[in-house]
């Protein structure tokens, strides 16, 4: 059964067809919701009210757009509204322009799964908001750009141009933090 | 995957940008790390969606009752006036046929015409008392 199928069987009267499409994409939409509002408390809410929302309004849900797009469109703004948040526009961001450093071989590092997931949570708790959503959808959910500009509302060349100087922020936060943990592994 | 971003300059606001400088390695190792990060839902999460949402469901019927309620009062109006004017039509034919014009005027007809009149409109009248009356010890026992 297609995504369209289930909706229709929602709109039928079936709620708890809807139940699919909570269990399918509520780790995304959660991962979404704390980029944005960075805590899990709140990002809870917003999913949850999130997916209420996409409830009331299956009615007019277009089938051209996939479904996860959305979705993803309604926890973005919801967050953005219930947080207030600036996403686009960190001065952080012309700060970090300025400072990008030649890495080719400095990201080849072996490292414990567990270990690396810490760091990048940490690199990503330490990005401008917006760019570690865009890395976020861009990586995670390997969504295309066009996808990225209709959840965010920018404009591709936006998204890409966004998205560009996001990667060279992971990466130099990336070295900076391997840099750190080599230091504070000597000194000890 | 949008790869036609390898090896390309994008020119925005002034701003020129080298992509070809990013290798399709570092792409997988960011890739790699970002799917790492993942946060997961909890447990609990979609047991709260649904439960707000089976909430939602349960008020639904009721705007949907209000609208085919509505609907019912234009259909039942209609139905009722509509017979009673049928009726009328019928009645006047008939007396214009059997007895002449001048019958018409007379206030035995128009007595009569009068009386079918509040027959009909008793009708509708009890009609519409009927369902509020049953929807106001509804809502008293509620």
């Amino acid at each position: 059964m297609n995504e369209n199928q289930r909706v229709q069987q929602v709109l039928s009267g079936n709620t708890s067809a809807f139940a699919y499409f909570v269990e399918t994409y509520q780790d995304m939409a959660i991962t979404i919701a704390h980029r944005i509002c960075g805590n899990m408390q709140d990002a809870e809410d917003v999913v949850q009210e999130s997916y209420v929302k996409a409830y009331r309004n299956l009615h007019s849900f277009r089938s051209e757009s996939k479904f996860s797009t959305w979705l993803y469109r309604i926890v973005y703004n919801t967050a953005v509204t219930q947080t207030k948040t600036q996403m686009w526009g960190d001065s952080r961001e012309a700060q970090m322009d300025g400072a990008l450093l030649p890495v080719e071989n400095s990201l080849q590092i072996g490292m414990e799964e567990t270990e690396r997931r810490e760091m990048v949570t940490d690199i990503i708790q330490r990005m401008p908001k917006g760019d570690a959503l865009l890395l976020t959808l861009y990586y995670m959910e390997e969504n295309p750009v066009k996808e990225i500009a209709k959840i965010t509302g920018l404009n591709d060349s936006n998204v890409k141009v966004k998205l560009f100087r996001a990667r060279k922020i992971f990466k130099e936060l990336w070295i900076k933090h391997y840099r750190e943990e080599l230091l504070f592994m000597e000194e000890s | 995957m949008d790869k036609t971003l390898q090896g390309r300059t994008i020119i925005h606001g002034g701003v020129m940008i080298e992509e070809k400088k990013y290798t399709q390695k570092e792409e997988d190792f960011i890739r790699d790390m970002m799917q790492t990060a993942k946060t997961k839902a909890p447990e609990n999460l979609k047991y709260r969606i649904m439960q707000q949402i089976e909430t939602e469901k349960t008020l639904i019927p009721i705007k949907v009752n209000s609208r085919k309620e509505s609907g019912n009062i234009l259909k039942e109006f209609g139905s009722i006036f509509g017979t009673m004017y049928a009726v009328l039509a019928v009645m006047i034919a008939a007396t214009y046929f059997l007895f002449g014009q001048a019958y018409l005027l007379s206030p035995q007809f128009l007595g009569t015409a009068l009386l079918v009149a509040s027959v009909f409109s008793l009708l509708w009248l009890i009609s519409r008392l009927d369902p509020h009356l049953r929807k106001k010890k509804e809502a008293q026992k509620g």
